[in-house]
């Protein structure tokens, strides 16, 4: 089987910014402002052609960012992701425009995914008919349910035809027939050689859908493995962790928060980051030459107009 | 040079999904409307109106500025300006407008200003057209100066899209540059010629109209005013369009440079 996502060491930091100012004032000056958060660290693993993996993990271990690190909506700090193929990401709600109607969005949708006319007025009626929102398709979209807009997302997406897909709970508010509908579109990406990321609470659904499952805890990885043991682990966790007292719940997210916030060394391959950095410096240069020359090029013929 | 041809690259790579989404655009800025796309030409026509009356009949009476008719005059700069302002208003803002809805996907984010210039460009084309409708009416003959229309044009866009791009990322990362342009361009809607002549200007003041040229935006009013008005070539005036050209590939180099440093991570911005 060929790899499909390759993901080596990857990071992803955020910084914790108190006023919009410091934000402003870290881009020109090297100081450091504001506290660093590790959203996810360290993060590798490899997942092949075909594959369904689940996600799971309380609030806050990182899911949806590794889901945004997936579809590449947001690049990584440091580390490396490899991916074969074209990735759509689906979420409630995520990337429809409120103000136009469905079939509008679905039009947006398609053109921006680059589909031809031909295309688009080919796969209309069939995410029509998956989304199975009736009258409610000439509706603008402010005017859905949440259900609805999950169900319109997710249509839009299965049929711009991705390679690999991350489904980040987008199911959670379908109800039974909808799932059903989605698990069997999903068996057939399946069949078809596509990558499915799953992520969602419902541990009876990642345990009907998945191949492996993927625990997260706090922006690591807990164990990656067979559904089945990843699940009973992650299971027993949760009923230990429900079983402590509040107090106790709350010193150990602060514990672990903690080692969330601290700077940590991350693993990262030096000699090839310290290579890029001096391309970077290099490319760089040329760009300050350049503009350079034209900015003074445009302020002596701007002087010469004087004359 | 490097960030310059990736930007490049993008745009011509991308050039059909840009026109298409343009064409989405059009069709369904208006789609609330009873009058539809009519909007495009009624907009404009009511400003011509209003400058016409206010500025040509109100303060100069009615007289021509070196033997055009005043309405003429105030067309061929007014026709311009009238793209470039919403141009490069919503532009800037097109990043930030779309962002949410692009993010969650791979979308080249640097054809966005342009998208939004090009959008524009429709109700310019046909504004343009009208205006040859009402040259070859008055039968004023721009004569063979109108062979620099394409070069005017190619500054216009190149212009507008190396300022959309870099103000698009500017305006991301601070958001006041967005307001701060919009009272601007009201008032650069002053400082160009569209509906004063500057010759006057330049005999009592030609400091100040010096001055006033260093706005690259001069240079494309009074660019189309030399082309329909048969006035001079462009290359008439060397030092100038070298300046021109130097202010705009400087804003081109550095909004692609901006861009691609932060393209990643706009989202952080929001």
């Amino acid at each position: 089987m060929k790899p499909k996502v390759t993901m080596s060491n990857v990071s992803k930091k955020y910084i914790l910014y108190k006023k919009q100012t410091d934000k402003f004032f870290d881009l020109i000056s090297s100081k450091k402002r504001g506290n660093t958060f590790y959203a996810l660290r360290n993060i590798s693993f490899r997942v092949y052609e075909g594959e369904t993996i689940g996600i799971v993990g309380i609030n806050g271990s990182g899911k949806s960012t590794l889901s945004n690190l997936l579809a590449q909506v947001i690049p990584p700090t440091t580390g490396s992701i490899e991916l074969n193929g074209e990735s759509s990401l689906i979420a409630i709600s995520v990337g429809l425009n409120n103000h136009l109607s469905g079939i509008e969005n679905i039009k947006l949708k398609c053109l921006m995914h680059g589909l031809s006319e031909y295309q688009i007025k080919k796969v209309t009626p069939e995410i029509i008919d998956f989304a199975d929102i009736g009258k409610f398709i000439d509706q603008p979209v402010k005017n859905y349910s949440s259900g609805m807009k999950a169900r319109l997302g997710f249509a839009i997406s299965v049929h711009t035809n991705p390679d690999i897909l991350i489904v980040d709970e987008a199911l959670s508010v379908g109800d039974k027939t909808f799932y059903e509908k989605c698990l069997r579109k999903m068996n057939e990406f399946k069949k078809e050689g596509k990558t499915i990321f799953f992520i969602s609470h419902s541990i009876s659904q990642i345990r009907s859908i998945s191949d492996r499952v993927l625990w997260l805890s706090f922006g690591k990885i807990e164990e990656f493995g067979e559904t089945k043991t990843v699940l009973k682990n992650y299971d027993s966790f949760i009923k230990w962790f429900n079983n402590l007292s509040n107090k106790e719940k709350q010193q150990y997210k602060d514990d672990k928060l903690k080692e969330q916030l601290t700077e940590q060394r991350v693993i990262e391959g030096s000699y090839s980051e310290k290579g890029r950095k001096m391309n970077k410096q290099n490319r760089n240069k040329s760009f300050y030459l350049e503009s350079g020359l034209l900015f003074l090029l445009s302020v002596s013929t701007g002087l010469l107009m004087f004359y | 040079m490097r960030f310059v041809l990736q930007i490049l690259k993008e745009q011509l790579l991308h050039l059909n999904l840009i026109l298409r989404i343009c064409n989405y655009d059009l069709k369904s800025r208006y789609q609330m409307h009873y009058l539809g796309l009519i909007w495009e030409f009624i907009t404009p026509a009511m400003k011509i109106i209003i400058y016409w009356v206010v500025f040509g009949l109100g303060i100069r009476g009615g007289e021509p500025i070196n033997g055009t008719p005043y309405i003429v005059w105030l067309l061929v700069g007014l026709i311009p300006w009238l793209f470039i302002s919403p141009s490069v208003i919503q532009g800037v803002n097109s990043v930030y407008v779309k962002i949410n809805l692009v993010s969650k996907m791979k979308f080249p984010v640097s054809v966005l200003p342009t998208i939004s210039v090009l959008s524009h460009a429709f109700n310019f084309l046909i504004m343009l057209v009208c205006l040859g409708i009402v040259l070859i009416i008055l039968q004023i003959n721009p004569g063979i100066h109108l062979l620099q229309l394409p070069y005017y044009l190619l500054c216009l866009f190149v212009f507008l899209i190396s300022f959309t791009l870099l103000g698009s990322t500017i305006s991301i990362i601070i958001r006041d540059f967005q307001t701060m342009l919009q009272s601007g361009m009201r008032l650069m809607f002053f400082l160009t010629p569209v509906f004063w002549d500057p010759s006057i200007l330049a005999k009592s003041y030609p400091a100040i109209l010096t001055f006033l040229k260093l706005n690259p935006l001069y240079y494309l009013i009074e660019g189309f005013r030399a082309t329909f008005l048969g006035e001079i070539w462009f290359f008439n005036d060397l030092v100038y369009t070298l300046y021109f050209w130097s202010i705009t590939l400087f804003i081109l180099f550095v909004g692609s440079f901006l861009h691609m440093r932060f393209r990643n991570k706009f989202i952080d911005y929001l």
